[in-house]
């Protein structure tokens, strides 16, 4: 039997949750957060809609599949950023010499770096999640 | 009493780190044993966040007015040493699920039944 209040209360949560991730993630640069904190906040309105709905709608939402891709495309954005700024002449994760002024620089790598640790950070919490609650179903 | 209200943070640091090494030397049940471990993690991270704050120190952002910051390094590193935890704990939790499989039980006492070379 489907449980109203869960469902109703969650269904409310959840955006919350994740709007939550998201000015954890780009609030980062001014203030406490970044992007460990924001991929667990984000992973775990997730894994609430999983305990909630079940495991199937929530695999239906972020397939296992994209998860790898994603988890792989974080780790790719952060060496990307290093890689850039070599080819730009600068030091590997050097922020300076992305954009026109040192600051922007700064500004634009911080947040592309935060933003390839939450991608990466979200993507294996909810892996390690999935992996777990879904060998009962076997 | 300065030992003891002055330095209220420390004491709650002992309190859990023997909290958790009571748990995972007392308890025969590994997922329990597990949980302990954690709470001893936390106590240490506590420990490291609390020898780098300041008091009314603000965060290591410049700002006008603002002269007293924290110490961001020891932040830094716990931040690093949470992740490291989370991954330890699923490598644990998986070893458990396959002792799990291979014995039929988490309970220590009734693995080293089985197994006698243990």
């Amino acid at each position: 039997m489907p449980n109203l209040i869960l469902h109703v209360v969650s269904k409310f949560l959840i955006p919350l949750i994740i709007i939550f991730a998201l000015y954890v993630q780009f609030h980062g640069d001014f203030g406490p957060g970044g992007g460990f904190q924001a991929g667990v906040i984000f992973s775990a309105a997730i894994i609430l809609y999983a305990m909630v709905f079940g495991l199937d709608a929530a695999e239906k939402i972020i397939p296992p599949y994209l998860l790898r891709i994603l988890a792989s495309l974080g780790v790719v954005i952060y060496a990307g950023v290093g890689v850039a700024s070599l080819l730009l002449g600068g030091n590997y994760l050097d922020y300076s010499v992305l954009a026109s002024t040192q600051i922007a620089g700064q500004h634009l790598g911080i947040l592309l770096v935060e933003l390839g640790v939450g991608i990466t950070v979200s993507a294996v919490m909810l892996i390690i999640y999935f992996t777990f609650a879904g060998r009962g179903r076997e | 009493m300065d030992l003891f209200l002055g330095h209220y943070n420390y004491w709650v640091v002992i309190f859990l780190m023997m909290v958790g090494l009571y748990t995972v030397i007392s308890r025969g049940n590994l997922v329990k044993k597990i949980i302990g471990l954690n709470i001893f993690q936390v106590s240490v991270f506590l420990l490291y966040i609390n020898m780098s704050t300041l008091e009314d120190g603000a965060a290591p952002i410049i700002a006008e007015g603002v002269a007293l910051y924290s110490n961001p390094l020891p932040h830094v590193l716990i931040l690093t040493a949470i992740v490291v935890g989370v991954a330890t704990t699923a490598l644990a939790l998986a070893l458990v699920v396959r002792i799990k499989e291979a014995y039929g039980t988490i309970e220590e006492d009734e693995i080293h039944k089985q197994d006698h070379s243990l």
